[in-house]
């Protein structure tokens, strides 16, 4: 028993470690970890100032773009699992080893939470430090809470990027940058989802981002739309988690039929 | 009891791969289905070194994907090690391992690679050292991959390939591209492997000496479908011929002489290139005399004569003009 728990583990962290690798040598993840998430806070930090709103409504603009940085880098690091794989053409070969998908998933979130959680403290000494806004004022746990939700959809919809890959092949690497964007766009990145069309706004509820940006937002004098968006945006991730389970069996079944794992490494 | 049942393992053959009418097809650029597999049967017994030899696009790449459980086909039965290897997927990776062109991760060291692959196959660290010394690697142990020669690119995959102390591995086409001292040695490699470890090996090429050097059995493969399979003594008698008369003539052959050669009882087959004629014989001593009979009209026309043993790639040229 205790073995085979060792070989899981040692299979999980294979992949966090090639991920690990791949963002020390390559100049790019750097760049994506702080240079676009602090350009892109300081130009809606300035968008607030200019437009002089109130302190909550500042908070409320700042949390989106702080969390849309967070979950985007740390989806990225699930998504690179394959791609990196894909850019090797190398993918046979991980996918010719006994390591499961959700051992490539898992291995390489744990990167992408190290990589969110430098991302989320370098945006928040930024924002303290130039708008005076600190998104660390609330209480540790609640912080660290909302932090798990994102990250828990950062996995998510990196599962969904590698799911897309393996059923349209590299038609769908584009999947890896624009997901996170159109999900946050639909979750109230920037606005509460009253703002948006009634369609769009049903679709928001199913997302769990909008339920954790609602609870967090919550702390500023913002009501969320449902009594316990908590709990909602966390069994929200576990119904999709299962979900994504399956699909990318049934994806990584498709793909060995077709031969798209054999197409992606060559 | 236990010499017993070693006894019956020593008599009973026991197999590696078991593959049945495996079909397999890829969606075309036009929308229909390109056939690269038609109806597969092979075995491959625990401890020989298996060849899949054919051109390129013969379907070689497609079957031994399969075999390493990277493809499902579209219809077939494949066992590996005595399991299914469409439904124990996890089970038969864990004791199988594929080497298949000359792409691993690029940003990964030689010791990095190896290390990965180690914990993906939930293995020791312990193999990662051995196998650097083991081929040779030490020099390139901090060297990334995309900055390794294509010798020790390969060395690497075949390092890796042993990772997981596997009982069956694939060797896909191990000395395309490499030149032609780095590829004896890694034939070399290959065979002292596979006699220290008593592994079973298959190897898919499209050389024929490389397959003459290193395989106890064969199948060629050609479009899609197995066209022989057997030792290389086995093969060469499947066309009846074990040598090669070849006769240098100063012009193309007449029709006459083709004729009479297509008619004479000792001579198998028969080929034409250019000037040459190559005959097919069982021995090339023993039937001289009755080729040199049917050549004698041509006496003058006759620029050289020699003899050779047929090789692997005689007997495939053969064999696919037969279809």
């Amino acid at each position: 028993m205790k073995t085979k728990i060792w070989k899981e583990l040692r299979k999980t962290l294979a992949f966090s470690y090639k991920n690990i690798i791949m963002t020390k040598r390559n100049f790019f993840t750097i760049f994506e970890m702080l240079f676009w998430p602090l350009i892109s806070l300081f130009s809606i930090g300035l968008m607030g100032a200019y437009l002089d709103i109130t302190e909550n409504k500042f908070a409320f603009i700042m949390i989106g773009a702080i969390s849309l940085s967070v979950i985007q880098l740390a989806q990225l690091d699930v998504t690179y699992v394959l791609l990196f794989d894909v850019w090797s053409k190398s993918l046979k070969y991980t996918f010719a080893t006994p390591a499961s998908f959700y051992h490539m998933i898992i291995g390489s979130w744990f990167v992408g939470i190290l990589r969110g959680l430098v991302a989320f403290l370098a945006l928040s000494l930024f924002s303290i430090f130039i708008f005076g806004f600190d998104m660390g004022r609330l209480p540790l746990l609640e912080l660290s809470v909302f932090l798990l939700g994102l990250f828990f959809a950062a996995m998510l919809i990196g599962m969904a990027a590698c799911i897309l890959m393996l059923v349209f092949g590299r038609r769908a690497e584009i999947a890896a940058w624009t997901l996170t964007a159109i999900i946050m766009l639909i979750c109230g990145i920037y606005y509460p989802v009253s703002v948006l069309p009634e369609t769009a706004r049903l679709v928001a509820l199913l997302i769990p981002v909008t339920h954790f940006l609602e609870y967090f937002r919550s702390f500023y004098g913002f009501a969320p739309s449902f009594p316990n968006p908590l709990l909602i945006g966390f069994a929200q991730s576990f119904v999709y988690f299962l979900i994504f389970i399956l699909l990318s069996e049934w994806s990584l079944k498709r793909a060995r039929k077709n031969g798209m794992i054999m197409k992606l490494s060559e | 009891m236990e010499l017993l049942k070693y006894s019956i393992n020593l008599l009973q053959k026991v197999e590696a791969v078991v593959c049945e009418d495996v079909w397999m097809s890829y969606k075309s650029f036009f929308g229909g289905r390109k056939l690269a597999l038609k109806g597969v049967s092979l075995r491959i017994e625990e401890g020989e070194i298996f060849g899949i030899l054919g051109p390129n696009a013969a379907g070689k790449t497609t079957l031994i994907s399969i075999l390493s459980t990277l493809l499902i086909p579209d219809q077939g039965k494949v066992r590996v090690l005595g399991m299914d290897a469409f439904k124990e997927v996890k089970r038969v990776r864990e004791r199988i391992n594929i080497s298949s062109g000359l792409n691993l991760p690029w940003s990964l060291s030689v010791y990095e690679c190896l290390k990965f692959f180690s914990l993906a196959y939930g293995v020791s660290n312990s193999k990662v050292e051995e196998l650097i010394e083991d081929f040779e690697l030490s020099e390139f142990r901090d060297i990334e991959f995309e900055e390794l020669s294509t010798g020790n690119k390969q060395k690497l995959s075949l390092a890796k390939t042993f990772i997981n102390d596997p009982e069956l591995v694939f060797l896909d086409e191990p000395t395309t591209g490499l030149d032609p001292d780095v590829a004896r040695k890694v034939r070399k490699k290959i065979s002292q492997i596979h006699k220290e470890r008593n592994l079973t090996i298959v190897l898919t090429t499209h050389y024929m000496a490389e397959a003459e050097q290193l395989c106890d059995r064969i199948v060629f493969l050609n479009k899609g479908r197995i066209i022989a399979e057997g030792t290389q003594k086995e093969l060469k008698e499947i066309i009846g011929a074990k040598d090669i008369i070849k006769v240098e003539l100063a012009s193309k052959p007449s029709e006459s002489i083709l004729e009479k050669i297509g008619t004479a009882k000792n001579i198998h087959a028969f080929d034409v290139k250019d000037n040459k004629l190559l005959l097919y014989v069982d021995d090339s001593e023993k039937r001289m005399k009755e080729v040199l009979e049917i050549l004698r009209p041509n006496w003058d026309e006759i620029k050289r004569v020699s003899m050779e043993e047929a090789t692997l790639e005689d007997v495939f040229l053969e064999l696919a003009k037969r279809g």
